[in-house]
């Protein structure tokens, strides 16, 4: 079998479950948030898998992304892919922002350093009411529907403008993988002053992957503010549903490899959904208490994430011709 | 032509004087064995000329240039970086990327992967290139880390007891290779525990006891001198035999 069969068989599959859902659905929607957040996953997963930089605080970027491209739709009527690269620009900048005070810290440190920045910028955003709205949120004023002004009446265009970003950010985080800043983002990972002594500059390298992983965030963010059509600061810089969401959909898949993400958001986004169509009528607490428990058994029977499954298959079926 | 000059070098970690007025420097292309006994500070000693360690007071010149307070890395771009005695490798990925990694300090991906696989071929390692690092045995940890530090393309190059743990013929094998680096102009800084192999390659041995450099000489000279021989060698020689 060739290397790239499995990788296009897999998006010719993404790009028909689209035409298989009905576009007023519930489900077309699901569809849409696990393509945005394996993407957001893999973005996370350029400074958080291949550095092994666990941040819980990648919400603030993918909220000043929602903010930027929202507010300057609002306020100038400049169209949301315009936007989208300017919260590119200021996504990259908070990125330098953090990076540069956390850079020397490590494991339980940086995560926490960075959980506190997304939560800074929570509350900085709702009290900042003059530009954010504050908390009783902000709409994204409604266009004409078409793919130059980034608005749809149905959410089927959503689906696959999120997943054209899934192959992008993917795509980049397959280059940055295979470049010479994967490597030296590996051997910080393994090892940091062996990585210094054999000539690469930590700090430098840990920069530029906050930098381009914040930027993409942020540019996700422009998206999701798209389809929610009305969001509040409580929601695009949420610790738990944003942060500690995409770290654990790329923990759970499997960090540092392009397909950990993917298996993770497919797995975690539409379980959560079944979770809460399930139990949510009988009594609210239980479908977190069954997700967490799920979660729990998964993480324990596999520790280092799906993508170990897809290796030990191939190891027991396709020996010969691996 | 003088390539490492240190002067005064000298560090204090709290109550402990771990490196005090170290003085010496070495010319091109000379083999140099840094002996001691455990704890006399050899391997604090190369942590500060790579960088690793800031010294309180002293300097250290790379080819006329001061890298005292320089980063590891600028040291390695200057030319000197060192391996690690208890073998600090990127476990998770193969040998070939371990040693490829430290080719992309003067290469691209593509030519720093036919650098390494010149490194591995030198230390004999090639055939093991895609075997992931933390399923090495020792003796085979430390020849990548050779490999590796050799990837950078060193003027100087710093190796911390590459050769604990070899049976005698892969140390045969090293010494070897540690005197064809020589040849190719690379200067060495040897640790290394094993006297008879020191003796064996060293043009020059310095002795470190307590922080203090307790004696420079040729190996001749070393081995017959009475402080050394009180200090280190009667007592080590019984304990490394």
């Amino acid at each position: 079998m060739k290397r790239w069969m499995l990788p296009l068989t897999a998006l010719a599959i993404a790009l028909l479950l689209p035409l298989l859902l009905d576009p007023r659905g519930y489900w077309i929607r699901v569809l849409a948030f696990t393509f945005l957040f394996a993407a957001m996953a893999q973005a996370w997963n350029i400074v958080g898998g291949l550095a092994n930089q666990t941040s819980l605080g990648h919400a603030a970027f993918f909220g000043i992304g929602a903010y930027t491209s929202t507010v300057l739709l609002l306020k100038f009527g400049i169209s949301p892919w315009i936007g989208m690269i300017a919260a590119a620009g200021l996504g990259g900048v908070a990125a330098f922002a953090i990076a540069i005070p956390t850079m020397r810290l490590q494991g339980h440190y940086f995560a926490l350093a960075t959980l506190a920045f997304g939560e800074v910028l929570r509350v900085v955003a709702n009290v900042w009411t003059s530009v954010t709205g504050g908390a009783s949120g902000i709409s994204v004023p409604f266009s004409s529907p078409s793919l130059l002004t980034y608005s749809f009446k149905l959410l089927r265009p959503h689906a696959y403008v999120a997943l054209a970003a899934l192959v992008i950010v993917t795509v980049i985080f397959e280059i940055v993988r295979r470049s010479a800043m994967g490597y030296r983002l590996r051997a910080i990972k393994e090892n940091p002053a062996a990585a210094e002594v054999i000539g690469i500059d930590t700090a430098k390298v840990k920069l530029q992957a906050a930098i381009v992983s914040g930027m993409l965030m942020a540019m996700l963010g422009t998206l999701y503010a798209q389809v929610a059509v009305f969001f509040d600061p409580d929601t695009v810089f949420s610790a738990a549903s944003i942060s500690i969401r995409v770290a654990l959909i790329a923990i759970l898949g499997g960090i540092g490899t392009p397909v950990g993400p993917i298996l993770g958001a497919f797995f975690i986004i539409p379980l959560e959904e079944l979770m809460n169509d399930w139990f949510s009528a009988s009594a609210a607490g239980l479908s977190q208490l069954t997700f967490g428990l799920i979660l729990i058994a998964v993480i324990l029977w596999r520790p280092r994430g799906f993508v170990t499954l897809f290796k030990s298959l191939s190891s027991r079926f396709g020996g010969a011709s691996a | 032509m003088t390539v490492l000059d240190v002067r005064g070098v000298s560090k204090r970690f709290g109550g402990l004087q771990a490196l005090s007025d170290v003085t010496f420097s070495v010319g091109e292309g000379q083999i140099v064995g840094l002996i001691g006994p455990n704890g006399a500070g050899k391997t604090t000693f190369f942590s500060t000329l790579v960088g690793l360690i800031r010294p309180d007071r002293g300097s250290i010149a790379l080819d006329g240039r001061s890298i005292v307070g320089a980063k590891p890395h600028r040291v390695a771009a200057y030319g000197m970086t060192k391996t690690f005695q208890n073998v600090a490798l990127f476990g998770d990925c193969t040998v070939l990327d371990n040693v490829l990694t430290a080719g992309l300090l003067r290469h691209d991906v593509q030519a720093a992967r036919d650098e390494a696989c010149r490194s591995l071929d030198r230390v004999g390692l090639l055939a093991i290139a895609d075997k992931q690092a933390d399923t090495l045995s020792f003796p085979e940890r430390a020849r990548v880390e050779l490999a590796r530090a050799l990837c950078t393309g060193p003027k100087v190059l710093l190796l911390d007891e590459v050769m604990a743990a070899l049976n005698p013929v892969e140390m045969r094998e090293i010494m070897t290779l540690i005197r064809s680096l020589r040849d190719d102009g690379i200067t060495l800084l040897v640790v290394e525990h094993h006297m008879r192999a020191i003796m064996a390659i060293c043009d020059r041995i310095l002795v470190l006891n307590f922080g203090k450099l307790l004696a420079d000489g040729t190996p001749k000279e070393i081995a017959g001198h009475p402080e050394v021989i009180e200090a280190y060698l009667g007592q080590s020689m019984e304990k490394h035999r």
